[in-house]
């Protein structure tokens, strides 16, 4: 047991020493110059131009720039932010935790409801119950996020705020600050379940369709158990064997935001964050932004492994 | 007043294409303490008229006639009623080696789950729970710490034997038993089958045993009821169905298991042994896989135009001795050589080696490609070897030698659409070919019917004596080497106990595990087979749990 969590821990520590190595290629041969990108609208010279070259760091041959960068990263500096002139590590903590609140809540709710729905549709399948919240199910998920956000704030007027997270004139105690973040996060909520939950319902459904021929269900009624006490204690736990990957796979994402929806609700999260870090292009902020996406991911991959591990006797056989 | 009693029950199935009638009007009875064998191959319904028994068949099946459970009619009870009675008045035994056990569950907790779940006496407390479950166990020779393993620690006798401890459970009167023996080996298979009779005698219930094979039936059963196309086509006692069948049908699966020392069942005759150059020879082959040793030394020699049966319970080493000769698995020490050559280890020379020794598996089903026609499936082993002529021409020729005539009507057709046995011809046909000297057949018809296997094994007889093909056969069944081989080879725990020809090895077998292997198989008759009784298991203590 000791053995593998080691060297499960070890593959996604090299898993993520690639992944830094890998931002900073990446984001050095996408077109655009930090420097023009700072300056830009801003009347310069050629020689403040070179000053501010060596001040980034940005005038030495690539491989010194990635040595720098490593060491920075290994002692917890992301860099600094070209455009907000701030650490990058302090915008992404600031920015992070609206971020889990909105794409957290949603997730989870997402996965709720597509986990019943899938249960709901399989165990009846091809009933009118079952076509219906399919089919609704994947028309939402093909819909443009932005447009139904969009949608969905005209629709309801001026029920719910469709930008930001609070107003500046609530009063500081925890009870109206809440309320009031918990209202302007009803719209974005509702499009992120509204679009992914889908995907959820789909596997959800096909793993229980697969384990409803299983004979191990006929023992079960032949055992004298009702319907219900079937589905719950052997379908179900065998059919969530295979979700169990994919919402931990999305659990990763979440840090990553929800970049359309944090845009068009102006949700202060890294989503805009990354968002505004592309329009720069702010190479550092990238580069943070893409380290802790792909450092999330990772860790929640493990995560996902060892759960599978508690859940399926199979597997630690194995 | 019968236990069971099935009066004019026929089942439809709605399909797709109009409604298909499984069981037509069948008619049975059974009194406490008998035992009732249904007999039949697949798709013959006796499936389905052990699911009708407690309304588990599917919701497109149609049912009408009666069930009648200790005279009350199943079809008419309540669901609640219905659920009362599964498994506290009758319980079924799955064909349940693999999959009718949840994967995800300890045994303990699914043995416990139906007395739960019925209020069996004093299973209100979690002890004798627990003490309840140990003692079933126990009655069926498993130790009571397996109750905390997990289905897939366990091997398949051990499981089927869980099966039978869970159809125990609420103490109920009648067992129906679907297939309860077919994944398993012969050895254990005796031992699961000598401890149903033994429950059934003790606890004086009455079971309705299902099989696709005769003689298992035969040794556990008093009546016998065969099956065919959804009607029972003979009943009676079960002496007398296997020792004087009048119909067809039961005449067919009777010949299907052939009985050991039968001449009557022998299919080879003395001027078909060859006494050609040796083809295919073993010298010393062993086999690590890191700290086991899978096969042990082996010498083994194939002559050309000869049928070799390769004998052995699962886990003996048999498959990869295969491999190994195949070139599949490099041995970790002593050589294989064809044609006194050893073989050649580079890809292309491999390549050129398994032109001449082709391998035929067990299911055809999962061996054809279900995307690729019967053409493509030929074909594909033309193109690999690169062999010129005029591919159709070719195809044609080995489609017929397998006996698929007339060979043009099949090109076209998926393995969906064809028979087991047809299946099974077409693996054949591809490997014949390439125009091997030697198949390696692993269990060549043990996942075909009855009516089938026959067939298939007059096929290898006919190929060998037209095209000279040698054939070493891989399996556990005794009756499969008594049919067609030349030669037997004994295998266990990794080593050849035993050689030489089949009157040698089956008749008079010198070492003490073939005769096991000899007494586990079930008799049906008064044959003339020696040893049959009282010989020592001396297996090791592991091999006696599965």
């Amino acid at each position: 047991m000791i053995r593998h969590l080691a060297g499960k821990l070890g593959g996604a520590l090299v898993s993520l020493l690639f992944v830094v190595a890998l931002g900073f290629v990446l984001f050095r041969v996408i077109p655009g110059d930090p420097v023009v990108a700072m300056t830009r609208g801003r009347p310069v010279t050629g020689d403040q131009l070179a000053e501010l070259r060596v001040r980034l760091g940005v005038d030495k041959p690539l491989p010194e720039q990635f040595v720098d960068y490593l060491t920075a990263v290994l002692r917890g500096d992301l860099g600094t932010s070209h455009v907000y002139n701030r650490p990058v590590a302090e915008l992404i903590g600031e920015r992070l935790w609206p971020t889990v609140l909105l794409v957290g809540t949603s997730t989870v709710l997402a996965v709720a409801l597509g986990l019943w729905l899938g249960i709901r549709g399989a165990w009846r399948r091809g009933s009118r119950s079952d076509r219906i919240s399919t089919g609704l199910a994947l028309a939402q998920w093909a819909m443009p996020t932005f447009w139904l956000g969009m949608l969905l704030s005209l629709a309801t007027g001026n029920l719910f705020p469709s930008g930001g997270m609070r107003y500046p004139d609530t009063p500081p105690d925890f009870l109206s600050q809440a309320l009031d973040v918990a209202h302007h996060m009803v719209l974005p909520c509702l499009t992120l379940i509204a679009v992914v939950y889908a995907q959820y319902l789909l596997v959800m459904r096909s793993s229980l369709l697969e384990e409803m021929h299983a004979d191990y269900l006929t023992t079960a009624r032949a055992k004298g158990l009702r319907d219900d006490l079937v589905r719950r204690r052997h379908a179900v736990p065998n059919a969530l064997l295979p979700t169990v990957t994919l919402v931990f796979l999305h659990l990763g994402l979440v840090v990553s935001g929800a970049i359309t929806v944090e845009t068009v609700f102006s949700w202060p999260g890294l989503g805009l964050l990354t968002y505004e870090a592309l329009t720069g292009p702010d190479l550092p902020l990238l580069q943070g932004t893409f380290v802790l996406l792909s450092g999330a991911v990772i860790s929640m991959n493990v995560f996902a492994d060892l759960l599978y591990r508690v859940l399926d006797p199979r597997v630690r056989a194995s | 007043m019968n236990l069971l009693e099935l009066r004019d029950l026929s089942v439809h199935y709605r399909g797709a294409r109009g409604e298909v009638t499984a069981v037509r009007s069948v008619s049975l009875g059974l009194e406490a303490g008998e035992t009732l064998g249904l007999a039949g191959e697949s798709g013959c319904g006796k499936s389905t008229v052990a699911m009708s028994v407690l309304r588990l068949l599917p919701r497109d099946a149609r049912v009408e006639g009666q069930v009648l459970l200790d005279g009350e009619d199943v079809r008419g009870m309540s669901w609640g009623r219905l659920r009362a009675v599964r498994w506290a008045a009758a319980s079924v035994v799955f064909q349940g080696a693999m999959h009718a056990l949840n994967p995800v569950h300890r045994v303990g907790e699914q043995i416990a789950e139906p007395m739960r779940l019925h209020g069996v006496t004093g299973s209100a407390s979690s002890s004798s729970v627990s003490s309840s479950v140990s003692a079933l166990l126990d009655q069926v020779e498993l130790p009571a710490r397996t109750a905390r393993a997990y289905p897939h620690e366990l091997s398949g006798g051990q499981k089927q034997r869980v099966m039978i401890a869970m159809a125990l459970a609420c103490e109920p009167r009648l067992v129906i038993a679907d297939e309860p023996t077919t994944a398993l080996d012969v050895v254990v298979q005796a031992q699961v089958l000598d401890l149903l009779k033994r429950l059934v005698s003790e606890r004086d219930i009455g079971l309705v045993m299902i099989s696709h094979d005769l003689s298992v039936l035969a040794s556990t059963c008093d009546r016998l009821a065969v099956m065919q196309h959804g009607q029972i086509v003979e009943e009676g006692p079960a002496r007398q169905v296997i020792a004087a069948p009048t119909h067809p049908h039961t005449q067919t699966l009777a010949a299907a298991f052939p009985t050991v020392g039968d001449p009557a069942s022998r299919h080879v005759t003395a001027s078909d042994t060859s006494t050609g150059p040796v083809l295919l020879r073993a010298e010393g082959v062993r086999v690590d896989y890191g700290t086991t040793t899978a096969v042990a030394g082996v010498d083994l020699e194939v002559r050309a135009g000869e049928i070799v049966a390769l004998v052995g319970q699962s886990g003996s080493g048999k498959t990869t001795l295969a491999r190994t000769l195949l070139g599949l698995q490099r041995p970790t020490a002593g050589r294989v050589l064809f044609e006194g050559a050893e073989l050649p280890r580079s890809a292309s020379g491999l390549r050129a080696y398994r032109r001449q020794v082709q391998l035929v598996l067990q299911d055809p089903t999962s061996a054809l490609n279900p995307r690729h026609s019967v053409y493509e499936a030929v074909a594909e082993g033309l193109r690999i070897h690169r062999i010129a002529g005029d591919e159709p021409t070719q195809v044609a020729e080995a489609l017929s030698h397998a006996e698929l005539r007339p060979p043009e009507r099949f090109f076209p057709s998926l393995p969906h659409e064809l028979s087991g046995g047809q299946r099974q011809r077409v693996v054949i046909a591809g490997a014949l070919a390439l125009g091997p000297r030697l198949l390696i057949a692993d269990e060549p018809v043990a996942s075909l019917d009855a009516s089938v296997r026959g067939e298939i094994l007059a096929l290898l007889l006919r190929l060998r004596r037209e095209l000279d093909l040698a054939a070493l056969v891989i399996t556990h069944d005794l009756g499969l080497a008594w049919t067609i081989a030349d030669r037997v080879a004994v295998m266990y725990q990794g080593e050849l106990v035993e050689q030489g020809t089949v009157e040698q090895v089956l008749l008079a077998p010198r070492h003490d595990y073939t005769r096991t292997l000899l007494a586990a198989v079930p008799q049906h008759q008064g044959s003339t087979r020696p040893d049959q009784l009282s010989v020592e298991l001396r297996l090791p203590p592991h091999r006696l749990l599965g």
